[in-house]
């Protein structure tokens, strides 16, 4: 397990690190955390001709509100966003989605930008974010670009990073106060999900649905934003018999995945129980913040 | 010192940083080895051709099956078995047909390990697929490929005692089902590894690494090398667990001694996790068919039994132990005579096997406790009662369950089962109000007795050496895998000598140091090894009373030995130091033995001792009760271990902090198995768990807090000290008890017949609950 031979590089500035990938070509990989794509190098899964280090990159790393949008750097560590009182407030979803990432070790290496390049399909955070309607920011030789969450994804470990760009930003929008919930089921604490819902509601003041946004990850190529349960949803109170009908409205032939801990049907019911708790729970936090 | 926790004497070094494990080891010339490995199932090997690999720079050496000295033998077995196995034993590299995913057919030598990695990818196989045969239940179809040229079934064997079909026609409640335990294995942390250098200038070929059985592990590779075992020296560093797997005799330990003599240079071979997941003993994968009877009152009358074992491509050192095991002690703690059983040990294109903590126990007990839990369902008895009713009885022991197992009977020395019960079900509370059950979290609790078997193999060996300054040294022939057999060695020499562990220092597995060594497996180094140091300390002090009586002109029976002197029992200011002793006794001391004789002195050894202790063909065995309470969530399947009570009659403890180590481990290790390990293959007999994220032992998240009701009463017979082994009875009852607290928490007796227990199997049985 021992990577096979690559260059490497740390520039301490964007615009240094962006010619050095256009230097090294295609082959060329930013290396941000590590979590993922160090243990990739080991098992020669990944044969990267260089690596181009973001770490000595400070200008990467921030959490701060700005105009209608949390704005957070794509090298800020996964424990600093745990940790951030800006997070807690302004977008809850994704600490709760953040809770259930890897372990305290992993979390204090890994970051925001490098969970998002990696596209995981099971990972918690590119599903957190297309419920958050994020948009992502990247740099690139032409300069920057924004790309919605839900255009970000492409397929497992495929997104709208191109080669010589890097993902240096994602911004949040502020949602005001809104309900939300994460849940996943896992074969233990810390791993990768076999089923991920994730939930934010927006009630009015009359209780009814202002807002939803359901999605379900770990089941499919990318996190799956399940619109025909969130119109179930929008403009209705939320009793238990339209919550059942959300459900009933999960796009479950879209799961596709099947594991030897977790076959394609039990994912498939597995969402619909986690999108229904994941509902009463955003409820009750909505209610609690109300 | 008996029965105190002090700290481990092994920790100060761990603490600091100071441990030294293989891959620590560093020799001058090292050069570093990366075994390369098939990667299917069954294939043909058409051609291999190295010429890329050997050109790279800092490549020393390609090493393929056609390197092999001419007419190496395979790997021997090391214990008896059911018949003939040298059709099936593993070459140390494959030649022509790869037998499973990770056979090793190279082996690459080079300046260091990337280097070696990089050359390996340069090897060009040329593999013609083979049909796989995955499943052992396909081993005997007519279709099935044949993976040998002796067949596919490496044994069959049996036991029918008793009369188990009038007991079937007789019984009140019959159980019939079919239980299986899956593929997986012992998974130490610390990965397997060798380093072996030749001196020429000593003629001596020293291997470090191999631990568990390194004095016959140096038999084994003299044999292969057709050298004198004195030729060959074995240290064990420190090491970071076996669990029954690591230190066996595999390929490497072959093939990286021998490259080390052709090459002349050390040869450091340090297995990575990708390797070990394909290379190490696999273990677990059994198939029971059984039938479990019971009268009306609620006897238990018979089992009627058939074992399936997968053993995997080859035949290992440990032959068919593990489902010989399992065969032989399926009846456990009960007193039934009507017992059949028909094993059939079968060969598929897997990994081969061997065993791990409770090998065939875990299995065993699984199916059985299942089945008892069954019958009490039938017979409308509480669990607990029916186990209650079926105890052996204190009266009844030893009793002998007319089995054996590796040549030896299956004898259950002392106990009080129906006590040690009694005892941990009130502890539980297993008698108090449960609370009512609703919505979808259920709380369910189980029960599993159990009798783990320890202390096998025919003897051990130790030395005592008392030097001028007083100090003791003990060697072992025991090796330590990181469970503190250097701390509890020590209590027991101290216990004889009256010295403070301070002045005592262990040594273990080296074969350098004594001649005869058993190992550590079988849960046997408290019970043989402090057996062996216990019988060579008292020879010691003997030696030393009967010295110190002949300096101070005194009877023998007016001394005492303590705080490390002899003294005058009525004057103890007269007094000689051990190291005094120790002086007195030296070869050439005149004092006590003054010139001439010439000839020569036989006992004139120092203050020192050698023993050799015979083991008890039966061990001696832990009778055990594993109880459980689990939440299970009933729409998604997931089980929460909430409670864990092991209540365990360990005839007594030398340390106890260390025994309760040994037990809530255990009982780790067997959560993983119950829960969460597999090893799985795919249809082509392609290995799919390869990595920690797909393979999942139980973290700190997964296991409760292990609550551990240690009982000292039924001293063994089988030894002076009167311990019994604590390795393996925490694993022994896992799957068991949690099984049955599942289904007790579903409500029924329907499903979880298979391991691990996972979430869709959970939810298959409630299903089927009525």
């Amino acid at each position: 397990m021992k990577p096979a031979p690559f260059d490497y590089a740390a520039p301490d500035s964007l615009e240094e690190a962006l010619t050095l990938l256009a230097d090294y070509g295609e082959d060329a990989r930013p290396l941000a955390g590590g979590q993922s794509l160090v243990p990739m190098l080991a098992l020669r899964l990944a044969r990267p001709s260089a690596l181009i280090d973001l770490n000595r990159i400070a200008a990467l790393s921030g959490i701060a509100v700005e105009g209608a949008a949390l704005r957070i750097g794509a090298m800020t560590r996964q424990a600093a966003l745990l940790a951030s009182g800006e997070v807690a407030r302004h977008a809850p979803l994704l600490r709760q989605a953040l809770q259930l990432v890897g372990h305290p070790p992993t979390r204090a290496r890994g970051t925001i930008g490098g969970s998002l390049s990696h596209a995981d399909p099971a990972a918690e955070l590119p599903a957190a974010l297309l419920t958050l309607d994020a948009e992502i920011v990247i740099q690139g030789p032409a300069g920057e670009r924004r790309v919605p969450a839900a255009e970000f994804c492409f397929g497992p470990f495929e997104t709208a990073v191109q080669p010589g760009e890097i993902l240096t930003e994602v911004r949040i929008p502020l949602h005001g106060p809104s309900g939300s919930a994460f849940l996943e089921i896992s074969p233990r604490e810390g791993d990768f999900a076999v089923v991920s819902a994730a939930v934010r509601l927006n009630l009015d003041e009359n209780g009814l649905c202002r807002e939803a946004a359901v999605v379900l990850g770990a089941v499919a190529p990318t996190p799956l934003r399940c619109a025909n349960s969130e119109a179930v949803l929008h403009g209705r109170g939320l009793d238990s018999k339209t919550i059942a009908e959300a459900v009933a409205a999960l796009p479950v032939d879209a799961v596709e995945f099947d594991s030897p801990f977790a076959g394609r049907d039990y994912r498939r019911r597995m969402a619909g129980v986690l999108v229904r708790r994941a509902i009463e729970a955003a409820l009750q936090l909505q209610g609690e913040a109300a | 010192m008996i029965g105190a926790s002090p700290p481990r004497v092994e920790d100060a070094r761990f603490l600091r940083g100071e441990g030294r494990y293989v891959a620590d080891l560093r020799l001058p010339g090292m050069l570093e080895a990366v075994v390369v490995r098939s990667p299917y199932g069954h294939a043909r090997l058409l051609s291999i051709d190295t010429a890329e690999a050997l050109a790279l720079p800092g490549i020393h050496a390609v090493i393929t099956g056609a390197d092999l000295p001419p007419g190496i033998a395979r790997i021997p077995c090391r214990v008896p078995t059911h018949g003939e196995m040298s059709g099936f034993l593993q070459p140390v590299l494959g030649r022509e047909v790869a037998r499973y995913f990770g056979e090793p057919f190279a082996v690459v030598i080079a300046e260091n390990r990337s280097l070696a990695e990089d050359a390996a990818e340069l090897i060009e196989f040329d593999w013609d697929p083979l049909p796989a045969l995955a499943s052992g239940e396909d081993a005997e179809k007519p279709d099935a490929p044949r993976l040998h040229e002796a067949g596919n079934i490496a044994s069959r064997w049996g036991f029918d005692l008793g009369d188990v079909d009038r007991a079937k026609t007789e019984a009140a409640a019959v159980v019939e089902e079919t239980f299986t335990s899956q593929r997986h294995t012992a998974m130490p942390l610390e990965t397997r590894g060798l380093l072996a250098s030749y001196d020429a200038a000593r003629n001596l070929l020293e291997v470090f690494g191999p631990t568990k059985v390194p004095h016959t592990n140096r038999a084994i590779l003299a044999g292969m090398l057709d050298m004198p075992e004195g030729d060959i020296r074995f240290v064990e560093p420190d090491v970071g667990g076996s669990f029954g797997a690591r230190g066996e005799f595999y390929p490497e330990d072959f093939l990286i001694p021998w490259i080390a003599l052709r090459l002349k240079r050390p040869i450091r071979w340090i297995e990575d996790r990708l390797e070990h997941f394909a290379a190490i003993n696999h273990s677990r994968e059994m198939r029971f068919t059984l039938t479990a009877c019971a009268d009306a009152e609620g006897r238990i009358t018979a089992f009627d039994v058939k074992l399936l074992a997968d053993m995997g491509a080859y035949i290992r050192t440990h032959g068919d132990i593990v489902p010989s095991h399992a065969a032989a002690q399926f009846p456990g703690p009960y007193r039934l005579r009507n017992y059949r059983c028909q094993a059939v040990a079968a060969l598929t294109n897997k990994t081969p096997t061997g065993t791990l903590r409770a090998p065939g126990m875990f299995e065993a007990n699984f199916a059985r406790e299942r089945a008892v839990d069954r019958l009490a369902a039938q017979l409308g008895l509480d669990p607990a009662e029916l186990r209650r009713r079926n105890l052996i009885r204190p009266e009844e022991l030893p009793w002998n369950t007319g089995t054996e197992s590796a040549n030896r009977p299956v004898i259950y020395d002392s106990g009080d089962f129906p006590d040690v019960l009694a005892r941990a079900l009130n502890a539980f509370g297993w008698d108090k109000p449960r609370a009512a059950q609703n919505g979808p979290l259920r709380r369910g609790r189980g029960i599993a007795v159990v009798v783990e078997p320890s202390a096998f193999g025919p003897f051990e060996a130790a030395r005592v050496e008392i030097d001028v300054r007083g100090r003791v040294e003990v060697i072992s022939g025991c090796s330590s895998q990181g469970q503190g057999h250097e701390t509890v060695l020590a209590q027991v020499a101290a216990e004889v000598l009256r010295v403070p562990l301070e002045s005592i220092r262990v040594r273990h597995g080296d074969t350098g140091l004594l001649r005869y060594g058993g190992g550590t497996y079988a849960s046997r180094t408290a019970v043989m090894s402090g057996h062996a140091v216990t019988a060579a300390a008292e020879t010691v002090k003997a030696k030393a009373i009967a010295a110190a009586a002949r300096k101070l002109e005194a009877p023998e029976d007016s001394l005492v030995l303590e705080d490390g002197y002899v003294r005058l029992q009525d004057a103890p200011e007269v007094s000689l130091a051990l190291g005094e002793i120790a002086r007195l006794l030296a070869p050439g001391n005149p004092e006590l033995t003054p010139p001439p004789p010439a000839a020569n002195a036989v006992d004139q050894d120092g203050l020192t001792a050698t023993s050799h202790i015979r083991g008890y063909p039966s061990g001696t065995s832990v009778f055990a009760v594993h109880l459980a309470e689990v939440e299970v969530d009933c729409e998604t399947g997931q089980i929460a271990v909430k409670r864990y009570l092991l209540a365990a009659d360990i005839g007594r403890a030398i340390n106890p902090k260390l025994v309760e180590g040994q037990l809530v481990g255990g009982v780790a290790q067997g959560l993983g198995g119950a829960l969460l390990e597999e090893l799985t293959y795919d249809s082509e007999a392609q290995l799919q768990t390869g990595t920690f994220a797909d393979y999942m032992l139980p973290s700190v998240a997964e296991v409760p807090r292990i609550e551990t009701m240690v009982i000292e009463e039924a001293r063994s017979p089988s030894n002076p000290l009167g311990v019994k082994g604590v390795g393996e009875v925490g694993t022994s009852g896992v799957a068991a008890v949690l099984g049955n607290a599942v289904a007790d928490a579903l409500g029924g007796q329907t499903g979880l017949n298979a391991l691990p227990l996972t979430p869709e199997r959970v939810l298959a049985a409630l299903e089927e609950t009525p």
